[in-house]
Order: structure tokens, then sequence, then C-alpha cells
């Protein structure tokens, strides 16, 4: 592999990047605004630029310039070299790069950023952005300088609504343009632009339209600073005191890679961010599942039911056991879910084929929605690869409701409270339902039991893909809910039965030896976002 | 249980021999804060003492983890309760090394005037809580009022006449203010009269010396193998002073002397800090003349010091250091240092560990007092049970510092 040096330090790259992209591999970063690694580069913050030094026996590249000699007062011609961008300047074989090593580097960086903050107005105080701002971080790492300038600042219009998710700030923006190439490269819909120039320069969006589709949020998570915010997020928390987990989107199929952000204080999820992840959702996320997120709070299954009224979990599992007193096993259906992870799933397979004998498996989970092809999934359930490859003979939730109907089956163990069908006729049958969230199985339930959904456990899902993804603990668990295996060790014990798992490690180490679980599927490296 | 009324031969009673317990403290008057001793005593002599210091812990070294480094003063201001300005620059120092920081030479003599007034505060107490432990009032009395003389001056200065919370990474809270040398100049000969007038009263008092002379001695080179340092090392013949062996601030261009005792009895260790007092008169004396009176007092570094007020509220750029500063912290550099200073009670160290961010890794402390106390049960074993008092109170154990 080819290499080039940045300040002493061997670097290398594959043919075709650009300095800061070889740099950012390395784990070295050099400033930037408008470069982002999923987009083109327009060279235009003037952030990154570097000091290239001239190969031998060439002459460097010298701009004239005045200085203003502060002892006399007057200007002097002087020279000074002239610096490039990292973000666009191809990196090649034996360059010798000057970036944190050069005062020339220094000194345009210090007065890019005097410049970036020339008209920018006190708002940290109020500002969605304040604490993870490259504004904020670059001042105090390259800058360091108060303000020279005694004008008034130019103003520019202030919360502008863009569409229905986001507000734009003129004032606040740097002009990186990240959120009118992510529009027209990612989302390929070109309705943002810039317009004026110098100190008038804003983005607007494209007269008669708004700023909406499916992927606005990423403009958000884009933008550098505090220019962009989501009407979801707006002064809903401050960043400092949001925990972060990493989690699975929980919306599609796709499985994008998420940090969930949460405050501890209150056991809140306050927001999704993009984890990066070449090989499924890159740097992006859909407006859809940036705001799943909210799932971990609404329409959840917080305490037991019994015939709809509300129990103690032991009460419940009492009711269970009275209810399956005398059943025979064969008419007693289990429905696993696409929407809960792979240990959830072991623990009812186990407790049907294993413990009780049955072969009576079904699945259940969202209908078929929406699809694009960036990265929206048809299918909105985020583990039908792993219930498949758990269950491969499972039947549909159309099978049981039939079997049901007919009377063959006529008690019902079900996870999750999601279904594809309409599940009328199971209200026929005796069904318990161990759910995160309500739902029509839910409502056709006589007895529901609390699980903790994806935040409040840690749980493993299969991607459309096949890859095996691990979704962290966020949250405590909310109400009386408990891991949705863990009450299905319990309604084990409560029909009488011993259940092999009684602690997470336990079904982890059993589930490798499952199907649908074999060591060799892809895991996943999991990259920090930027 | 054997009836009274036994006629027994006067030579037949047989008086109990086990040793008696008792416990003194945690909560005696004469224990300074929450320190329990278990004696065990054969009639009134102290065959074995226990001395157990756990009785206060708050876990301060746990709590400076969860802040930011500049939070941290607080805490330190409750080590030493008796002289936090000692505490405050003595961190702040630990700190200022860490980052390569040396603070402008004005803020340096106001470390250095400040400390020395918190050291005669703390000196002034131990005294003085020595004669009223033995029944003599009156220069307790004397000896607080010329220590609110002390905390006069230091509350004009800091606002705060016990816990300051003065110090900054960099600089102080406040520069001086116009008044304080003339507070100074005026304050301290009246205290030392104060001083002088006490121990008169004191040292030439038969009781008084009998009950501190060759009470609790230890040598010197005991007490060097035990850890010791400070007035109560130096009054047993070892004039180790960090602020002469390793000097810092502005020390090492001021005259003072290093008192030291001889016999490194209860009685040195007294005559010691009074002795001390007067030293620490002089360097206040000398650094109050030597302070500018302009100049700036924070050092010219944006990473660690706060930016004007007025600026925080009008300019985009002082709004950014200062959230930077407030909310994440000044990010001290990858690295660890231990940073030593002489505090009232000897050497105080301060062990630093940092991951690069802006909250401490591990701040250990080295309070001086903690290895004093542990010397506490060889002083008074074998002696009386009214020698713990007057032994225990020239050792000035406080239980702030103490807690481990």
């Amino acid at each position: 592999m080819p290499t080039f040096q940045l300040d002493g330090k061997t670097i290398p790259f594959e043919p075709g990047d650009t300095i800061i992209r070889a740099a950012d591999r390395q784990g070295i970063e050099i400033p930037h605004y408008c470069w982002h690694p999923g987009l083109s580069a327009p060279a235009n913050c003037r952030m990154c630029l570097v000091e290239i030094l001239p190969k031998a026996g060439q002459r460097p590249m010298m701009l004239d310039i005045l200085e203003l000699d502060a002892s006399s007062g007057e200007y002097k011609p002087v020279q000074k070299p002239k610096l490039q961008p990292a973000c666009y300047i191809a990196a090649a074989e034996g360059m010798e790069v000057l970036s944190d090593a050069s005062a020339n580097v220094a000194r345009a960086r210090r007065d890019v950023q005097e410049l970036l903050l020339l008209n920018h107005p006190v708002d940290c105080p109020i500002c969605d952005q304040s604490g993870e701002c490259k504004l904020q971080d670059y001042w105090l790492t390259y800058d360091k300088t108060q303000k020279r300038m005694r004008d008034e600042p130019v103003h520019k219009p202030k919360a502008v609504e863009f569409g229905p998710t986001i507000v734009y700030d003129g004032e606040r923006c740097v002009m990186c343009t990240r959120c009118v190439r992510f529009m027209d490269e990612v989302a390929k819909d070109p309705v943002l632009d810039m317009r004026q120039r110098g100190n008038l320069n804003e983005i607007f969006v494209a007269p008669g339209r708004k700023l909406d589709g499916h992927y606005t949020f990423m403009t958000e998570h884009v933008c550098p600073v505090g220019a962009l915010t989501t009407k979801d997020f707006r002064f809903k928390a401050r960043v400092w005191f949001l925990r972060t987990a990493q989690s699975v989107c929980q919306g599609c199929a796709t499985g994008c890679n998420t940090h969930l952000d949460y405050d501890p204080r209150n056991n809140k999820a306050y927001r999704y961010r993009p984890r990066d992840n070449e090989k499924v959702n890159k740097y992006w996320m859909c407006d859809e599942g940036m705001l799943t997120y909210k799932e971990a709070h609404e329409g959840r299954v917080l305490e037991a039911t019994v015939d709809g009224a509300q129990r103690s979990v032991v009460a419940a599992l009492d009711a269970v056991r009275d209810m399956f007193q005398g059943v025979p096993t064969e008419s007693v259906g289990f429905v696993l879910s696409a929407r809960y992870s792979l240990e959830d799933n072991w623990a009812l397979r186990e407790l049907g084929l294993v413990l009780m004998g049955s072969k009576n498996l079904y699945t259940s989970g969202r209908a078929d929605g929406y699809e694009d092809d960036i990265l929206i999934h048809r299918d909105k359930n985020s583990n039908t690869q792993g219930v498949r490859q758990l269950a491969p003979g499972a039947k549909s939730l159309q099978a049981l409701v039939d079997d049901v109907s007919t009377g063959r089956i006529h008690h019902v163990v079900a996870l999750g409270g999601s279904a594809p069908v309409d599940v009328t006729p199971l209200r026929g049958a005796k069904v318990v339902v161990v759910a995160a969230h309500r739902g029509p199985l839910t409502d056709a339930a006589t007895v529901v039991l609390p699980a903790t959904s994806w935040a409040e456990h840690s749980g493993t899902y299969v991607n459309a893909r096949g890859m095996r993804q691990i979704a962290d603990k966020a949250l405590e668990p909310q109400g009386s809910s408990k891991p949705a295996w863990r009450l299905l060790a319990d309604v084990a014990v409560a029909l009488g039965y011993e259940p092999s798992w009684t602690k997470l490690k336990q079904v982890r180490t059993q589930l490798i030896g499952s199907a649908g679980a074999d060591a060799s599927s892809p895991s996943l490296p999991t990259s920090p976002a930027e | 249980m054997e009836p009274l009324d036994v006629d027994l031969e006067e030579g037949e009673i047989e008086l109990p021999a086990e040793p008696m317990h008792l416990n003194m403290g945690p909560a005696h008057p004469a224990m300074h804060g929450t320190v329990r001793i278990v004696l065990e005593l054969s009639g009134e002599t102290i065959v074995k003492g226990d001395v157990q210091v756990g009785y206060l812990h708050r876990g301060f070294e746990k709590m400076c983890e969860r802040g930011t480094w500049a939070q941290v003063f607080p805490y330190v201001d409750r080590l030493n309760y008796v002289s936090p300005m000692l505490n405050n620059v003595g961190y702040a120092l630990a700190v200022e090394k860490m980052c390569g920081i040396v603070v402008p030479e004005r803020c340096q003599w106001y470390r250095m005037a400040l400390g020395e007034l918190a050291r005669i505060s703390d000196h002034l107490t131990c005294t003085g809580a020595i004669a009223m432990e033995l029944g003599a009032f009156t220069p307790f009395l004397w000896y607080v009022k010329a220590r609110e003389m002390v905390w006069d001056i230091l509350e004009e200065e800091t606002g705060a006449r016990l816990t300051h919370s003065f110090g900054r990474i960099g600089g102080m809270a406040h520069p001086p203010t116009p008044a304080f040398k003339d507070l100074c100049r005026t304050a301290l000969p009246q205290i030392l009269a104060i001083v002088e007038e006490g121990e008169r009263m004191l040292v030439k008092n038969r009781i008084f010396l009998d009950r501190l002379e060759n009470v609790g001695p230890i040598s010197g080179a005991d007490a060097t193998a035990m850890g010791w340092t400070g007035p109560c090392l130096r009054a047993s013949g070892v004039a180790y002073d960090v602020r002469k062996a390793h000097p810092y601030l502005k020390y090492d261009e001021v005259d003072f002397e290093v008192p030291v005792g001889t016999r490194g009895d209860t009685l040195d260790r007294f005559l010691v800090r009074l002795g001390e007092i007067r030293q620490s008169k002089r360097i206040i004396e000398q650094a109050v003349e030597r302070m500018a009176d302009d100049g700036p007092v924070d050092c010219d570094d944006p990473r660690v010091v706060l930016p004007p007020k007025d600026d925080v509220y009008t300019t985009i750029e002082a709004t950014i250091q200062h959230f930077k500063l407030v909310m994440e912290g000044a990010k001290v550099p990858k690295g660890e240092c231990y940073s030593y200073t002489e505090a009232g009670n000897g050497e105080l160290g301060y062990y630093l560990v940092s991951d690069g961010t802006g909250t401490p890794y591990r701040v250990r402390i080295r309070p001086p007092c903690f290895q004093i106390t542990g010397g506490l049960s060889r002083l008074i074993e074998g002696r009386m049970l009214s020698d713990i008092v007057p032994t225990f109170g020239s050792l000035n154990m406080i239980g702030g510092e103490c807690d481990h």
C-alpha cells in the first residue's frame, strides 16, 4: 500500500484517497466542517488546510501577502506558503504533509475559525448543538482568541421552518453545504440550496417545496453546528446530560446501527443518532427509524393483566398455571415474534419444543410496508431472519388463527403484541402474551406479561442480510417489566417445568449451539459515530 | 453472687486483675472530630491504645472523580478545614504542574500571603485548643480572637471565613483587594502581641508545663520512620520543611527560619507551632512587600481560565470558552503527577492521574495528619489516661483530613 507522511507519521492510503480520508482511517483528525466521509468534498470551509512540502528540487508554491507590522502600524509585503485543502488533494506516494506541525496551518485554522465566528450569535446557552458543536471544539483547540471585530454582526433569518421536521437558523450556519449535498447525493432529492454570497449567504428550500421525504433528519445529523435542528429534539434535553448506548434500530429489517441517547436521571430515551457502519447503514438512517426511539416509552405494556385487569406478575403467573392445568401439549400453540431478539425467541422455542414437546410453532410480526432503495426495507420487523433461522418450519400467524378456528389449538403462548393479520378469532382461545408493546395480540390475550423493550435489555437481532447485531441495554426496565426470555423462564416454572436458563449468559451459550446462531455468522465491527 | 455480709479478712479480697477496656470517643469532646481510641487500662495507666479513625468517612477522593478538575476545590477546602487556603493552593499547584502552567508572580505572592495567614489560623487553633483542653480557657479565647483577625482578612479577600474555595487552576478566584496589604500590616502585629501574651501565660505556668513536658515524646528517627512531617516532625529535631527543602511559589526568595524542637515531646510540638506563627508573620510581611499592586493574577491560558463575565454575555468566543470550561472542564493532559506543599500539619501531597479529559481519573491525597495520627498509640501507651488529651491535641488531628 502506498504511503505518505503526515507530520512525520507514515500514513497508508488507497489510490484515490484524499489526505483527510487516509488520515481519518488512521484515526487522525484533520479539523473540518464541510467534509463528511459519506459525501462529496466541496472544500469550502477551508478548515482542513494543510501545508504540502514541495518535492526535492521544486520551488515551493508561495503567495504574496501584506502583513500588518504591529510595531510600525504599516503593512509590509511578505510571502507565505500556499496551503491546500486536505479534503480535496489526493494523497500521493511520498508526499510530505504538515498539519498540526505547521505554524502556517495553525495560523490558517485560527483565522478560519475567527472568520466563522464573526457573525455567530451568542447562542450556546439556548442551542441544541451546544456540547457537541464543532465550532466550540475547534475554537478551544485552534483559535483561543477573543473577538476583534467591533461591528454589529450580520443578522439572518432564525427559526425558519424548512419542513415538518427541520428548523433552520441562518445565523448559526457556517455554509458547509453538507445538508445540501446530503439531499443531492444520498436522498436524491435536491431540495436544498444556497443563495446570496459572502455575509448574506444562506441555505434555503426550493420555492414551492418543503424539506420533506424520508431522510430529512440526516440533514440535521450532518450539520456540524446548530444551524439545523429537528423539531423532535429541539429544546428537549442538554446533550451533556445524556448517556449513549450502542443500539440497533427496530423499525425495519435493515437493522441500522444507532446510538440511543438517554437521560439516566429520568430513565428516558431522547433520540437516535446513526452509528457509522459501512456494511449496514453507512452513516445514515431514515426519518421513520430515527423516531422509533419513542417506542421505548410509547404503547408499552408495563404491568401484567389478567382478563384486562391489572395484576401483579406473580398473580398473572398463577393465572397462567391454572389456565394450563391438564391441557394437552398438542393443543398449545407457540408464537415467535420477528420483532423480538434471538434470546427471547430462543426461550419461547425452548419452552415449546423442548420443555413442552409441542410442534406448533408460528411467527408473528408487523405487516410489510414502504420500501426504497436507500435504507428502508419492506419488512418492518427487526429479526425476521433470526426467527426464520431459529424455527425454519414455523407457520404463519394466519395458520394459527385457522387452527384456533378449527379448534385444533385452544391455548397459545405468544411473544409480542403485533400481528399482520386479523386476530379476533384468537379471543376464543386462552392466550398468554409476553409483550413490550400493546397490539392486536395483547388485546386478544387472556394474560399479558410485561416484557422490556429493546432499549432496556441487551439483545441480538439478525437483519435482512443475515448479520447478527447486538443492541445494548440503555434504560432501566420500566414498570414491572422483565426481559421476555426471563419471563418465559418464569412461565416455564409456573407450568411445572425446569427451564435451563435464568441468566442472559446461559441463554447466549445455548443459543450459539442452536440453529440460526452459528458462531460464523458475520459479527459486526462497531465504529464510533463521527 | 456472694452475699455482702460475709465476714472476710481484708487480705483475702482479690481485686480484679484484668485490664479495663474504655472507649474514648468517637464522640468525646477532646477527640477533635470523630476518632475513637479503644483503651486497655491498668488502673489509670494505658496498656494499649487502639486508635480508630474511620468514623468520619465521606470518600472525598471518590467524589473528586465525578466533577471537573475545578470542582475539586470545594472538596479540598474540607480536608484540613482550619487552613483551607493551604489545601486550595496545594491542589492548584498540583493541577498546574500537570498542565505545565506557572501563574503570574503577583498570584504567587498572593497565594503565599493567603497560605501563611491560613497557617497562622491553623496553629492558633491547635495551640489554643491544647490549653483549653487542659483547663486554661483564657488563652484559648485570646487565640480565637487572634484567629478571628486572620479570618476577617480572609473574609475580606475571599468572601468566606472558613471554606473559601478560592483557588483556581491557573490563578485565584479574584485579585487581591486594594486593602489587602494594609489589612495584613495592621493585623499581624496585633495577632503576634496576642500570641505572645498567651505564650507568657502558659509557658510560665507550672501546671501547664507539667502536663506537657516529657509527655508523648518521639525521636526524630521514629517520627521520620512513621512518615511524620510538619511541626510534629520538626519538634523531634528534624528540620524538614517542604518550603525549605523543595521550595515552591516564591519561598526560596523570602527569609524565614524553620523552628525545631529537641525532645519531641508535647511541649516541643506546642512551642514549634508558636515559633511557626512568628515565621509566617515574617513571610507574609515580605510577600505583601513584594507583591505588585496591579498586573494579572490569572495566567493567560484560555484552556483553563474562565473569560471575563461581561464578554461571556456579549461575545460568542467567550461564551464558548466559558461553556467548555464549565460543562466539560479544563482538559488536563494525560499523565500523572505528585505535587506536595507544606500545609498546616506537614506535607500535603496530591497524586493526580489524568486520562486527558475534563474529569480527574484519580485524586489521591496524602493528608499529613493521617500518618501522624497513626503514631498516636505509641505516644500514649504506658502513660496515664489524662496524658491522652494534651498529646492528641498537640498532633492536631483534623478529622476532615484524616478521612481515609
